[in-house]
């Protein structure tokens, strides 16, 4: 009887014997501010509502028993609770703050990047290559940032007092080892690679990541172009060459491909330089990057080959006659990589690279040859246990075959040497709150050559100090073997170490951003020989030290001129060392103790033109007067140089650009070369060493063909 | 450069979207909980509620899952809202979450000329907030986008309008003839006069702006 009671009452009128629930309750953060239009809903049905002003939330639903009530809101955790549904009343939902957000603390002592939705970024993609005194080079862009010192006869990265070759480059996560195309004394070099292919940009000037090693100041992480945005081809015409882009994609793959010709003869045969050209630079070069999609992976190659060669008379004052240089380079790099991501938020990456150089260098009478066949091999993984605990952790390898030949009319010698390196390394992220985070990692290597073991601690930690405002810590050591000119005499060595010391403070909102870091390098164990030129019947020893420290400034303002975006970097720097032939403890004459750069880019509507302004200040740097006693203990003047740009919009698709370095003309001295041997009066003669021009002019006509007819080379430029 | 992609994408941003006002309905059915739902999400939306009609459209989402416009809605709620969003951290949450929303979409209805749009206006909502930064990489995509739409549908007044109008915007810039976007703004307000929307609640909306572009720019 009951049953059919139950059975008439429930057809006629369900809700009499399940009623209508009411779910009720209010939702708040985690201060206990509520929060105003979170989605509170029964998960697989139609009943929901949004919280109101107060928080609070109340609705009806048809739904029994045991349900999942879902609360959701933009940058907070989604919350579930799963009960009864009469039992949700009243309930007092506290959301977590989503630490994927960008409010989220970021780790930032060390390092500046320059990319898309980066938290940290300081430069963006145009900037690289919009600098008007980096020519296009996005080594010259970075130099306008702190912690690099201006050594411009050089053209490569010195950071924080450590010498160019303490500076490892990176492509997809895969060591780059011959960067720079080989030059000889003051001829900068430039970035082997063009900007045009990358779309992010790190640049760690210490305290960087446990994934790289053998680089004992710094590292510059460069990732090629994941998927390019359409086909187009680029033309340039320049004064000095010229150069050849083009995209194409299909379904699941594409192809970059990128040629240049440079050669300087009719710009030399215009505005001679000091220099007595017999050959001015010439360079071919070309690269490619193919990306295959496969299944939810990526495999990306990337290939450059570029050729140069020139050979000059170079002024020397120890011979009247000058000093006959000549130079020929292949340099052959290709690195492949594939990441995918895999099931329960692990992620692999494997990736490879091979180097081959070919470099003859002749002076005067004698005739140098270097072959490098390098490689590195690395594998990583990554998982992901929650948005606040992610690791990190991979093996990598890396091989080293060096061939010198060296040969003058009577006298011949062959050096040779075999690298390798193996790594293991493991890295944590933790996220305690978007106030606080933590990076910790540990690095070992083995050197095969020296038949040593390094381990290398690193950590870093994040403190969020206010809604714009963040401090960060950094701690590591780095390890790197010695460079190929001392390995080619001895391996009888041990690797040369850092420490880094780092604490920094960025403050960031609208359109500026403001950081300061101070740090604190110590050297131990730096290569240290008896003689001015090392050879191999050198003494080496790892018996030397040193220090850098600094304080390192930088703002940017986008905001408060109309159409003006501005940089200033400012880098204060004291540091002195012990290595190679030094006597003494003393600072190095790559090392300067002030350097100032200003960027301004400001934009004209009328004149669909962008103009470019940088200068660049360097105290002076070191050097030794034989005709006192000392060592590098007099100082050159300053150095200073304006550049101008100005980039004009023909079109949408052609543009004009002429630039300007050293637009004043200022006459700059790097240092100065003393002769040998004393005159009659006892007094060393000396030569200024200036740069081969004061000036240089570039004009370029860039054209981009692409379907959408709207894109163009501006960010190339 | 900043100044350059905001100008040229300001002539993009101002598609008004008007929330679905009329629905035919079929009067002889009493309504489903779907259409309900979705009713009462316009109906929200009109009152000038959009993030209530938003968190409607996203329950619906989350109980029809083989339907692409609930979610088409949440996404396009927040790429709206998000041009006159003003704080980074806010701006990014919304695009984020209306990227998820398009992403679920696209997997339920690939090749949605409607979606593809969407997507390309989600790119300029980035492009708005700072050009400098999103400009040249989104401003191809968004292009890239609106030509595969148009590709898909060409006879869409919805898509032939977008599509006119980022391109017009290019070529003001530039001082060069808009006279073939506005022979295609044209085009759009003849189709619009017969277009009929291929099921209940899918978009209809753009007639107005066409005209009211025509009326600005074309005159």
């Amino acid at each position: 009887m009951k049953i059919s009671v139950i059975t008439f009452f429930s057809l006629f009128s369900p809700f009499f014997i399940f009623g209508q629930n009411t779910v009720a309750g209010s939702v708040t953060d985690n201060n206990g501010t509520p929060i105003i239009g979170a989605n509170v809903y029964i998960e697989g049905s139609y009943d929901g509502a949004s919280s109101d002003d107060n928080g609070k939330f109340s609705f009806e639903t048809s739904e029994t028993g045991t349900q999942t009530l879902t609360i959701s809101f933009v940058s907070f955790e989604t919350f579930k609770l799963t009960d009864d549904i009469s039992k949700m009343k009243n309930l007092k939902i506290v959301l977590r703050d989503d630490v994927n957000s960008l409010e989220t603390v970021t780790i930032s002592a060390g390092s500046f990047s320059a990319g898309d939705n980066s938290k940290i970024s300081v430069l963006k993609p145009l900037d690289i290559v919009t600098t008007a005194s980096a020519l296009g080079d996005f080594v010259g862009a970075l130099q306008t940032l702190p912690g690099t010192t201006t050594v411009a006869e050089d053209g490569r990265l010195f950071v924080r007092g450590g010498d160019a070759g303490e500076t490892q480059i990176f492509i997809d996560g895969i060591r780059v080892f011959t960067p720079y195309s080989p030059t000889t004394d003051n001829i900068p070099t430039r970035g082997r690679y063009s900007p045009f292919l990358f779309d992010g940009i790190t640049f760690s000037t210490g305290g960087y990541s446990a994934e790289y090693g053998q680089a004992l100041s710094s590292v510059l992480l460069l990732n090629t172009i994941d998927e390019p945005t359409q086909e187009k081809t680029d033309i340039a015409i320049m004064s000095v060459g010229g150069g050849l882009g083009h995209t194409e994609k299909w379904e699941k793959s594409s192809l970059s491909l990128n040629a240049s010709y440079i050669n300087l003869a009719p710009y030399i045969a215009i505005l001679p330089d000091r220099n007595d050209w017999q050959k001015p630079f010439e360079t071919a070069s070309g690269e490619a990057v193919f990306r295959q999609k496969i299944g939810d992976g990526l495999l990306k190659v990337y290939g450059a080959f570029d050729t140069s060669n020139f050979a000059l008379t170079q002024e020397d004052v120890n011979q009247s006659e000058g000093v006959r240089f000549k130079l020929n380079n292949q340099n052959f790099y290709t690195n492949a990589s594939f990441s995918e991501m895999l099931e329960n938020d692990w992620t692999i990456f494997a990736g490879g690279s091979y180097t081959y150089g070919n470099t003859k260098v002749g002076i005067d009478e004698s005739d140098i040859k270097d072959v490098e066949n390098s490689a590195h091999l690395k594998l990583k993984l990554k998982k992901r246990f929650s948005n606040r605990f992610k690791l990190n952790f991979g093996a990598e390898q890396f091989v080293t075959d060096f061939n010198e030949n060296y040969e003058e009319p009577n006298f011949a010698s062959k050096l040779e040497f075999n690298n390798n390196i193996s790594a293991a390394f493991t890295e944590a992220d933790i996220i305690f709150s978007r106030k606080l985070a933590l990076k910790l990692g540990v690095r070992g290597e083995y050197s095969e050559l020296f038949t040593e073991f390094t381990v290398s601690p690193r950590a870093s930690f994040a403190y969020k100090t206010g809604k714009n405002s963040q401090l960060s810590l950094a701690y590591g050591d780095f390890f790197q073997q010695p460079e190929n000119e001392v390995l080619k005499f001895t391996n009888d060595l041990q690797a040369q170490h850092t420490q880094h010391y780092i604490m920094n403070y960025q403050y960031s909102a609208n359109n500026r951003i403001f950081r300061a870091e101070v740090y604190r390098k110590k050297y131990s164990n730096l290569v240290t020989y008896n003689e001015a030129m090392p050879d191999v019947n050198s003494i080496f020893d790892n018996s030397g030290d040193g220090y850098a420290q600094g304080l390192d400034l930088f703002w940017r303002d986008n905001e408060t001129l109309k159409n003006i975006d501005y940089w200033v970097s400012y880098s204060y720097l004291d540091t002195e060392r012990k290595y190679k032939n030094f006597p003494i403890e003393a600072t190095p004459s790559f090392a300067n103790t002030h350097n100032l750069s200003v960027v301004a880019k400001y934009w004209i509507n009328d004149w669909k033109s962008q103009i470019g302004f940088s200068y660049q200040y360097g105290s002076g740097r070191t050097y030794t007067d034989l005709n006192e006693p000392g060592f590098l203990q007099k100082k050159t003047k300053g150095y200073n140089s304006v550049s101008l740009n100005w980039a004009y919009l023909l079109s949408q698709q052609k543009i004009l650009y002429f630039s300007i370095n050293n637009a004043f003309a200022f006459k700059n001295v790097n240092g100065y070369q003393y002769a040998n041997t004393a005159d009659s009066n006892g007094n060393f003669a000396r030569r200024e060493l200036r740069p081969a021009a004061d000036q240089f002019f570039f004009v370029g006509f860039f054209w981009t063909i692409s379907d959408d007819k709207k894109d163009n080379q501006l960010d190339n430029l | 450069m900043q100044n350059l992609v905001t100008y040229i994408v300001l002539f993009f941003t101002a598609i008004v979207m008007q929330a679905q006002t009329e629905t035919e309905t079929n009067a002889d059915a009493a309504p489903t909980k779907y259409q309900q739902g979705m009713r009462k999400a316009f109906q929200l939306w009109q009152e000038d509620k959009s993030w209530e009609a938003a968190n409607t459209f996203e329950r619906i989402a989350a109980v029809e899952p083989d339907n692409w416009l609930p979610p088409y809605y949440v996404a396009q709620i927040n790429v709206i809202n998000s041009f006159t969003e003003k704080d980074p951290a806010k701006l990014k949450a919304q695009l984020d979450k209306a990227q998820d929303f398009i992403n679920d979409a696209t997997a339920i209805s690939k090749d949605n000329p409607d979606l593809l749009v969407l997507q390309a206006q989600l790119y300029t909502a980035w492009i708005v907030f700072d050009g400098q930064q999103y400009g040249m990489t989104y401003s191809a995509k968004a292009s890239e986008l609106y030509n595969k739409a148009l590709a898909l549908a060409p006879d869409n007044p919805r898509i032939v309008l977008a599509k006119a109008e980022w391109d017009m915007g290019g070529a003001k810039y530039f001082g060069q003839s808009i006279e073939p976007y506005c022979k295609d703004i044209q085009r759009a307000i003849d189709l619009f006069a017969t277009f009929k929307p291929a099921g209940e609640f899918y978009p209809t909306y753009g007639e107005e702006r066409a005209k009211q572009i025509q009326a600005e720019s074309c005159k």
